[in-house]
């Protein structure tokens, strides 16, 4: 059993994008501010009751919102944020997609956004319009009124099946 | 936004977690995290320690015996929702949003016990039970009966959640209607049917409903209203209002209670018609 004091730092260990991290934390450190303060600042604080969305990563293959994670509880994990999607410079399809259909205007649900769509068509790779809209419930977006997102990911869907 | 600071603990087994509530009487389990979290954010608590429990594999597991389901405490919504289980599936894919039923946990749902949650609804109508484990070893408790009100779970001191099992039901139409003002919000109402037919008349019917009430109830004066009858609309007419009569709701920001009341007689209806015709 392992006991860590509430005035103690603990070292944890993540991978993030493919690349080992170790930091030391309080416990009740935030996930999202850990991933923030180690640079990847793509992550974003929207609101402070779990709602937003903004904060969606990509935690052991499943979509989370890093904001309800505590740091300690991701000790291991490996953990991929919109920072990891491009390859050499290349956009990821659903990238090129939100770009092509201007699915962003101030972009700062984009990241989440794109986070929670990536996770949605691994687990559909072929959603109808409704399955997406309720794919991306958890992400809240002020700017676009959804319809050009809906737009990206039917198109970046299209384009990871010709993959 | 910043939780108070809190200790941790990462137990090896069940047993070091239970001797670890047992001694530290403000100490909370975690599990998805994803109402102790929020709660934390917002300091509405402030705990000891954080018990993280989901590290332990001997809680997490799904499995399909002859006369029930067993499902480990840290199995998460997700999980429920692609695992075919009578109406408790459908009901764990409407929890929330997919990022919420990725981590949240069955287990932590009913520790918890909000009363507009979705779950209990349907464990009442499954008769669902409860596996406890604590100091002086395990107990086996009926769902309606670990309920004993709002965010009061039956759980003493040093005692976990640590399975909950659900009988198979066989031949059974089951809906559950749930209204939120939006994807992803709690249920303003949550209504929850198990239905066995034999031709037109009804052999077993079951009601549970969420959202109206301190915690979450069937009706036991509907169910008796409805069986060995035949099906027609006047029946189900009466059977909706009596759900609806024995609801009390609060007015809040998701509506007043008059309205509330007048949901749960709609929603029942919806359930009842949307299981018939599966």
């Amino acid at each position: 059993m392992k006991i860590i004091e509430k005035d103690e730092k603990v070292k944890i260990h993540l991978k993030i994008n493919g690349k080992d991290y170790e930091t030391e934390v309080e416990p009740r450190k935030l996930l999202v501010h850990v991933l923030r303060d180690l640079g990847f600042t793509s992550v974003h604080v929207g609101c402070d009751t779990s709602n937003c969305g903004a904060c969606t990563v990509i935690i052991n293959g499943k979509s989370v919102k890093s904001c309800t994670v505590l740091a300690v509880q991701a000790d291991g994990s490996e953990i991929l944020t919109v920072e990891g999607l491009s390859k050499d410079g290349k956009l990821h399809p659903i990238q090129e997609a939100f770009w092509d259909k201007h699915a962003l205007q101030c972009g700062y649900c984009t990241p989440g956004m794109i986070m929670q769509s990536y996770w949605l068509l691994s687990e559909n790779p072929s959603p109808s319009e409704d399955e997406i809209r309720e794919g991306l419930a958890g992400n809240l977006c002020r700017c676009t009124g959804y319809q050009n997102i809906i737009e990206a990911v039917k198109e970046a869907s299209q384009k990871l099946k010709g993959h | 936004m910043y939780p108070p600071k809190i200790g941790y603990v990462i137990p090896d087994n069940i047993n070091e977690a239970i001797d670890f509530l047992k001694t530290h009487d403000d100490a909370k389990v975690l599990a998805g995290g994803h109402s102790l979290i929020p709660m934390l954010k917002l300091r509405i608590i402030r705990p000891s320690y954080l018990i993280d429990i989901t590290k332990l594999k001997e809680l997490h597991y799904l499995n399909k015996e002859e006369k029930e389901y067993k499902l480990g405490a840290t199995i998460t919504h997700y999980e429920i929702s692609k695992a075919q289980i009578p109406l408790l599936s459908e009901v764990a894919s409407k929890i929330g949003d997919p990022q919420v039923r990725n981590m949240g946990t069955i287990g932590g749902s009913i520790s918890h016990l909000d009363p507009s949650a979705d779950y209990p609804a349907a464990l009442l109508v499954l008769d669902a039970k409860v596996k406890i484990k604590g100091p002086s070893g395990e107990r086996l408790e009926e769902f309606s009966s670990f309920d004993k009100d709002m965010f009061t779970p039956d759980l003493s001191q040093g005692e976990i959640v640590t399975e909950i099992s659900i009988p198979t039901v066989s031949g059974y139409k089951y809906s559950y209607q749930k209204l939120e003002r939006k994807a992803g919000d709690f249920a303003i109402v949550g209504v929850a049917v198990l239905i066995k037919t034999n031709g037109d008349e009804i052999e077993d019917f079951r009601i549970g409903v969420t959202g109206v009430n301190n915690k979450a109830y069937r009706s036991q004066i509907a169910e008796d209203m409805i069986k060995g009858k035949k099906i027609n609309d006047e029946i189900i007419d009466k059977v909706a209002q009596e759900v609806a009569n024995e609801s009390n709701p609060t007015s809040d920001i998701r509506g007043s209670a008059e309205y509330k009341r007048k949901a749960t007689k709609i929603m029942a209806k919806r359930a009842i018609l949307d299981a018939l015709k599966r």
